[in-house]
């Protein structure tokens, strides 16, 4: 018996120190370099939009201020908090999420590891009162309505049948943002402009959902649309083949453009993609990650509008072409006004 | 009336390019069940035949040898699954759900391998996809052409009598001569072969890319549409396109100037998107009657000693 208890004694002892060797391991490697965990949402990293901006902003990060760079891709929602928790046991310095969707999942985490940074793309995270910024979370917003207001105006003055299309994936207040601002841009440009507004689905199945993004597409081109703006993620892909399977006029124009969101997707379909509503997600993240490895990292909100170049449209030698110049000067002007406050562009999160 | 013509033609082609994967998927279905077992797997089986289909199009630039592909796999996977559920007599349903788990799974792990993302295949350009001709995809001709040649085999030849006798009595086609094993192996593999072009329609047909879980349920409605049909090809064809219609349908009452409601507002797409599955279950609850299922299915077969 006694022996037994000895065994057993000699065994905690053992992995008690095994534990502490592991720890202190750690803790050496720590002091080198500064830790860094991004759990992705459930489009993945190269959805060639939101994620993939997250991604290349993690990356740039880890080249040019020497960073341990993790990730996940969550195969399904319910495998988020796991991995969130996994990064936050193992002690990294800021952990990243993205997308509104790991907002719930971030204020629980955020709440049981105070001492760990966490940022969030595309969410808000409060303290317990709902009113206060968490104090260990960045909160990463772009003002996507005032991007979306340029390229309205751009899809308003390329449309010749003065219908638009506005494809999003589900039909929430960040998206209807997308929305909003695509219209109210139009409408300054064409106040006859008509937008059809149509989105994929009601659940996550709504971001993957390329058929159904194509079939839409097509509905609201046979209704007249010769500009789409998607705001669907790998949903909104399918408008690409949609526009691109119809085809050009006979004197060589598209019969109809297509615009991208979050990344630039000019290059996806060159000569059919008007231009992008590009949001910097890259920048947001980077910075973040910047912040942290030179101490002066701050939860609350971080807002990235047209000012700090945070949303913006696409302008590239894939697009130039299409965009007469005299439209970019006006495009501008408008975003001069947004800037100084004389355009202020509905938030249709706000209410 | 010319605009009430018009929009009946959108509605059709496109009810015709959302019902072509079904089709395939469920006369697919049809084979494994009219031999005796479930097949819970087509969505996972068509997630592999869209799979393959995209990364073998983007990487040789040839749709065909990438459709071919796509059902050389899908054939590999039903196997998979037929041993598990004939040979060792797993639970039909708990095994036809792994196959769909792993497939969620497997393809992100593959293209995470390949293209260094989880989730999805670069994009095909256009001139490497399956042509379309008169606004209809090829595979989407395909579909129909099989509905007869399926019925053909399944009610007119040798091979399609073994079939529906080892699906309904496997012990008197047993004893008569009939390899029943055999036979339920050759109807799963055809099940897998056939989704699989379903799913190779998805990605390099109506799409130009896989991406995770693309096939969005069409494989479980493919199923409810086989029993629909009563496991019959030719109401195959008509559950799917139905299934295809209602879908069209909800896609085109979108943001239709015509679709108000009485106060003048849209109406919500939250209630449109539920406009399918309502249909679907009026029409399961209320008009098909008694579906009677092949007597044997879903039990597996031993050789009594």
């Amino acid at each position: 018996m006694r022996i037994r208890k000895l065994l057993v004694t000699a065994a905690v002892a053992a992995i008690a120190v095994f534990s502490i060797s592991c720890s202190s391991a750690g803790a050496i490697e720590d002091t080198d370099k500064i830790k860094v965990g991004i759990v992705f949402d459930i489009g993945g990293k190269n959805d060639r939009s939101f994620n993939a901006a997250a991604w290349e902003g993690v990356k740039r990060a880890e080249k040019e201020l020497g960073i341990i760079l993790r990730d996940v891709e969550p195969g399904n929602p319910t495998s988020i908090e796991p991995a969130m928790r996994a990064f936050a046991e193992k002690g990294f310095d800021l952990i990243i999420g993205v997308g509104f969707a790991q907002g719930p999942i971030m204020q629980r985490v955020a709440e049981d590891y105070p001492d760990i940074n966490f940022a969030i793309i595309d969410g808000v995270i409060f303290e317990k009162d709902g009113k206060t910024p968490k104090s260990n979370v960045a909160s990463l917003v772009f003002r996507e309505h005032e991007g979306s207001y340029l390229v309205g105006m751009i899809a308003a003055e390329k449309s010749r049948s003065n219908v638009l299309g506005f494809i999003g994936g589900m039909n929430i207040g960040l998206i209807r943002r997308f929305a909003k601002g695509y219209e109210e841009g139009a409408k300054a440009v064409n106040p006859n402009a008509r937008v059809i507004e149509n989105y994929v689905g009601v659940t996550d199945h709504a971001w993957n959902n390329p058929g159904k993004g194509k079939e839409l597409a097509l509905a609201q081109m046979d209704s007249g649309a010769d500009v789409i703006f998607t705001a669907a993620g790998n949903s909104g892909l399918g408008a690409f083949d949609a526009v691109e399977q119809a085809g050009r006029r006979p004197e060589g124009d598209p019969k109809a453009f297509v615009i991208g969101v979050d990344s630039n997707q000019n290059a996806e379909k060159p000569g059919f993609v008007l231009t992008s509503m590009v949001k910097r997600v890259d920048n947001a993240v980077f910075e973040a990650v910047k912040e942290v490895k030179e101490g002066r990292f701050k939860g609350g909100f971080h807002v990235f509008g047209l000012d700090k170049d945070g949303v913006a449209y696409a302008l590239d030698e894939y697009n130039k072409p299409l965009i007469p110049e005299d439209v970019i000067k006006r495009v501008n002007e408008a975003k001069e006004k947004i800037i100084s406050g004389e355009i202020v562009v509905t938030d249709a999160m706000a209410n | 009336m010319d605009e009430v013509f018009v929009t009946l033609t959108i509605l059709i082609f496109s009810a015709i390019r959302l019902a072509t994967p079904m089709i395939f998927a469920a006369l697919g279905g049809m084979f494994s069940e009219r031999s005796g077992v479930i097949n819970i797997a087509l969505e996972g089986l068509m997630l592999g035949g869209a799979f393959t289909a995209a990364v073998v199009t983007y990487e040789l630039s040839n749709p065909y040898v990438g459709f071919l592909t796509a059902l050389v796999a899908g054939a590999l996977l039903a196997s998979i699954f037929a041993v598990s559920v004939i040979k060792f007599e797993a639970d039909q349903v708990v095994a036809g759900f792994g196959i769909n788990i792993l497939m969620l799974g497997v393809p992100a792990l593959l293209s995470g391998a390949i293209y260094g993302a989880a989730g999805s295949t670069e994009q095909i350009a256009k001139e490497y996809l399956l042509p379309e001709f008169a606004r209809l995809n090829v595979a989407s001709m395909l579909a129909f052409a099989l509905v007869p040649v399926c019925w053909y085999v399944l009610f007119k030849t040798p091979f399609g009598l073994r079939i529906r006798a080892v699906g309904e009595n496997p012990e008197a086609a047993d004893a008569a001569g009939v390899k029943v094993l055999r036979m339920r192996y050759l109807g799963v593999i055809l099940s897998g072969v056939l989704a699989a072009a379903g799913g190779a329609y998805l990605a390099i047909g109506q799409s130009s890319f896989f991406t995770k879980g693309m096939s969005a349920g069409k494989g479980f409605i493919a199923l409810a549409a086989l029993i629909l049909a009563k496991w019959r090809p030719f109401h195959v064809l008509g559950a799917c396109l139905f299934f295809g219609f209602t879908e069209a349908l909800a896609i085109q009452l979108q943001g239709a100037p015509w679709a108000k409601l009485p106060g003048g507002e849209s109406i919500p797409v939250q209630f449109i998107e539920i406009i399918p599955y309502v249909l679907t279950i009026i029409v399961l609850a209320g008009f098909i009657g008694l579906s009677r299922a092949p007597k044997a299915l879903g039990i597996p077969y031993r050789k009594e000693k």
